[in-house]
C-alpha cells in the first residue's frame, strides 16, 4: 500500500496524457460537431512515428542521452504536421460529403475509418505489440514526499504545456476565435463572414496533431500497437463526457478526475487494477444518467 | 405487402431445406450454415436500431451477455441450453432497457459513445468474476444436441425467425411510421406527439434481446467461451457491416449483406495477407456505402430494377 502523497501524484501524472488525447476529441466535437470515433486511431499512428523515430534515433544513428529529448522535439513537430494532413485529406474526401447527412452517417463515417485504419495498420505492421525498451523508463526520481519515475513526469509536462499552448492559441488567435465561434454557432459564425468550411477542416487537422502528439509521448510509457486506439478513445470519450460535449476547459479538469479516480480506485479498492480499466464505463454511465451536460454547466 | 409475403415465404422455405440438399452431409458447409444464421440474426436486430437513426456499437456485447447467461444458468442450475434461452433472452432485454432509458433520452451521440463504451466494459466485468465466469480460462457446456448440427441449425433458424419477424413487423406495422418519423427528424416526431424516447427504447431491447439470443445458441454450439470471444468488438462490428452491405432499413438487406459478406470473411480470414486485419475491407466497406451506396447492395439493385422484367420487392 502507497501512502496517499504518492497515489496523488501518480494520478495528476496519469492525467497529463489523458488531457491531452481529450482536448483533440473535444475540439472535433465541439467545432464540427462530428463524434470521431477515429480519434485513437490517430493517437496509434502518431505513436508508431514516435516508436520509429526512437528505434531510427537510438539504433542506426546512436545518440545515446541525446535521443529521448530528440524525440520529442522532433516527433511532435513531424507526426503533428503529418496526421494534420492526413486528417485534412480525410476531412476532404470523406467528412465533408457527409456533414449535411444524418447523424447515423456520420458516426459510421468515422467508425468505419477506425477500423479501416487499424486492420490496415494491423496488416501492414504486424498485429504485434511493441516496445521501445527505453533506458531511463524506470529511473526514479525522489521528491521527499514521494517518488516519481523521470518518464511519467516528463509525458506531465510535454502534454500538460501543449494542452495549455493550445488552449491560448484558442483564446487569443483569430483563428482560435473563430473556432469557438464556430463551436458556439455556425450560422452566426457565418453571418460574420468566417469561413466555417475552413475552420472545420483545420480544426480536424488541430485534433489530429494533438493526438498524433500524444501518441509520440505514448512511447515512453507503454507498448505501441495497432490497437491501442480504442482503448485511448474511451478514455478520451469519458473525459468529454464528463466535461460536457463541446466544453473544451473543461476538459483539463474531468481528465484529473479521471487520473485521480483511476489512481484511487487501481491503489484502495481489492481488485482495483482491473477495475480500474472499467472507470471510463462507470463515469459515462453516472454522469449521463444524472447530469448529461457534464458537470460544469 | 402480400408480395413480399410470398417472397418470403419461399426464401424461408429455401432456408429449412438447406440441411436436406448436400450442405447437411458436410460438416464444415452445416457449421457455416449455423453461422450464417446466426449473423443474420445479429444483423436484422442491428438494423432495426438503425432505423431510429441510432448507432449501437453495443450488439456485439449482449452476444457475449447472451452466451454468458446460457453457460452461467447451466454451470449453477443445471439448466438446459434450450430453457437457457430465455434466461438470455430476458437478461439481455432487461439490460438493454436500463442502458437504453438513461442513454436515449439524450442526443444520438451520447446513446453510440455509451454503447461502445458499454461493448467494452463487459470483458473487465467478465474477468472480475471468475468464480462465476470462469475468468481468463472461460466457460464451457456441452454442446448442443451432442453436436448434431443440423439439430442445432433449426434452433438458430427458429430465432432467425423471430429476429426476420421483429424486422418485419416494424416494417409492416404502424411503427414503421413511427421509427421513419424519428429517424428523420426527433424534434418534429417529438411534436407529432410522438413518444420518441419510447419508439427508441422499445426498438432497442427488441434488438437486444434478439442479439442475446444468437449469442444464447452460440455458447452450447460452440461450447466455450472466455471474455475476449464473447466480448468481441468484431462481432459488434459484423452487425453493422452486413446491414450497411446489404442495404439499411430493410429486412433483405441485412439478409443478403450477410451471405456475401460472411462468405468472404471465411475466404479472408485464412488467406495470409488479410489473415490478421480482414476487418479492413469492413472499414472500407463502411466508408464507401456511406459515401456512395446510402442503401447498400438493395439500393444499387432497386436504381436498376426498372430495367428488370420482375419487380423488386425489400
Amino acid at each position: 500500500m502507497e501512502a496517499l502523497p504518492q497515489v496523488l501524484l501518480f494520478g495528476i501524472l496519469r492525467s497529463g496524457l489523458y488531457a491531452l488525447t481529450a482536448l483533440g476529441l473535444a475540439i472535433s466535437l465541439g467545432v464540427i460537431g462530428v463524434v470521431n470515433f477515429a480519434h485513437g486511431e490517430f493517437v496509434m499512428l502518431g505513436a508508431y512515428i514516435g516508436f520509429w523515430l526512437y528505434m531510427l534515433l537510438s539504433g542506426p544513428l546512436d545518440l545515446g542521452p541525446a535521443v529521448s529529448p530528440l524525440v520529442i522535439l522532433i516527433g511532435i513537430p513531424l507526426s503533428g504536421i503529418a496526421l494534420y494532413l492526413v486528417a485534412t485529406g480525410i476531412y476532404r474526401l470523406t467528412l465533408r460529403p457527409v456533414l449535411r447527412q444524418p447523424e447515423l452517417n456520420q458516426m459510421l463515417l468515422t467508425f468505419g475509418l477506425s477500423i479501416l485504419v487499424v486492420n490496415a495498420t494491423s496488416i501492414t505492421l504486424t498485429p504485434q505489440a511493441k516496445d521501445a525498451n527505453l533506458d531511463w523508463r524506470f529511473d526514479v526520481m525522489d521528491l521527499g514526499f514521494a517518488s516519481v519515475t523521470f518518464a511519467r513526469l516528463a509525458v506531465f509536462a510535454v502534454c500538460i504545456a501543449l494542452v495549455l499552448v493550445t488552449y491560448l492559441l484558442l483564446q487569443r488567435s483569430r483563428l482560435g476565435k473563430q473556432m469557438r465561434a464556430v463551436a458556439q454557432n455556425r450560422l452566426g459564425a457565418q453571418l460574420v463572414g468566417i469561413h466555417v468550411d475552413r475552420v472545420y477542416e483545420i480544426a480536424f487537422g488541430m485534433s489530429a496533431a494533438l493526438a498524433a502528439a500524444a501518441g509520440v509521448m505514448l512511447v515512453f510509457q507503454t507498448q505501441v500497437s495497432p490497437f491501442l486506439g480504442l482503448s485511448t478513445l474511451l478514455k478520451a470519450f469519458s473525459i468529454v463526457v464528463l466535461a460536457g460535449l463541446g466544453n473544451l476547459t473543461g476538459v483539463l479538469w474531468a481528465s484529473l478526475l479521471l487520473g485521480l479516480a483511476e489512481q484511487l480506485v487501481s491503489q484502495y479498492v481489492p481488485g482495483g487494477s482491473a477495475l480500474r480499466d472499467g472507470l471510463f464505463f462507470v463515469i459515462i454511465f453516472v454522469v449521463l444518467l444524472a447530469r448529461p451536460g457534464g458537470l460544469r454547466r | 405487402m402480400k408480395r413480399d409475403l410470398v417472397g418470403w415465404g419461399i426464401f424461408l422455405a429455401v432456408v429449412a431445406a438447406v440441411p436436406w440438399t448436400f450442405v447437411g452431409s458436410d460438416r464444415y458447409l452445416m457449421f457455416l450454415a449455423n453461422v450464417m444464421l446466426m449473423f443474420m440474426v445479429m444483423a436484422l436486430s442491428w438494423d432495426v436500431v438503425a432505423r431510429t437513426g441510432q448507432l449501437s456499437l453495443a450488439h456485439g456485447a449482449f452476444f457475449g451477455l447472451g452466451a454468458y447467461s446460457v453457460a452461467i444458468a447451466f454451470k449453477l442450475w443445471a439448466l438446459p441450453p434450450l430453457a437457457g434461452l430465455v434466461v438470455a433472452a430476458i437478461v439481455g432485454g432487461v439490460i438493454a432497457l436500463v442502458l437504453g432509458l438513461v442513454t436515449l433520452r439524450l442526443r444520438g451521440i451520447y446513446f453510440a459513445i455509451a454503447t461502445l463504451a458499454f461493448a467494452e466494459v463487459w470483458r473487465t466485468v467478465a474477468l472480475q468474476v471468475p468464480d462465476l465466469s470462469g475468468g481468463t480460462v472461460g466457460i464451457a457446456m456441452p454442446p448442443l444436441f451432442g453436436g448434431d448440427r443440423i439439430a442445432s441449425y433449426y434452433v438458430i433458424g427458429g430465432i432467425f425467425v423471430i429476429s426476420l419477424g421483429l424486422s418485419l413487423a416494424v416494417r409492416w406495422s404502424r411503427w414503421n411510421y413511427a421509427v421513419t418519423a424519428v429517424r428523420a427528424n426527433e424534434t418534429v416526431a417529438r411534436v407529432m406527439g410522438l413518444d420518441v424516447v419510447r419508439v427508441k427504447v422499445g426498438m432497442f431491447a427488441a434488438s437486444a434481446t434478439c442479439a442475446a439470443l444468437a449469442g444464447a445458441f452460440y455458447m452450447p454450439f460452440i461450447t466455450h467461451t472466455d471474455p475476449f470471444d464473447a466480448f468481441d468488438i468484431g462481432r459488434s462490428v459484423s452487425s453493422l457491416v452486413f446491414p450497411i452491405f446489404g442495404g439499411l432499413y430493410s429486412s433483405a438487406g441485412p439478409v443478403i449483406g450477410t451471405l456475401v459478406m460472411r462468405s468472404l470473411e471465411e475466404y479472408l480470414r485464412v488467406t495470409p495477407p488479410w489473415k490478421d486485419g480482414y476487418q479492413v475491407i469492413y472499414g472500407l466497406v463502411i466508408v464507401v456505402a456511406v459515401l456512395f451506396l446510402p442503401r447498400g447492395m438493395l439500393g444499387l439493385a432497386q436504381r436498376y430494377a426498372g430495367r428488370l422484367p420482375w419487380r423488386f420487392s425489400r
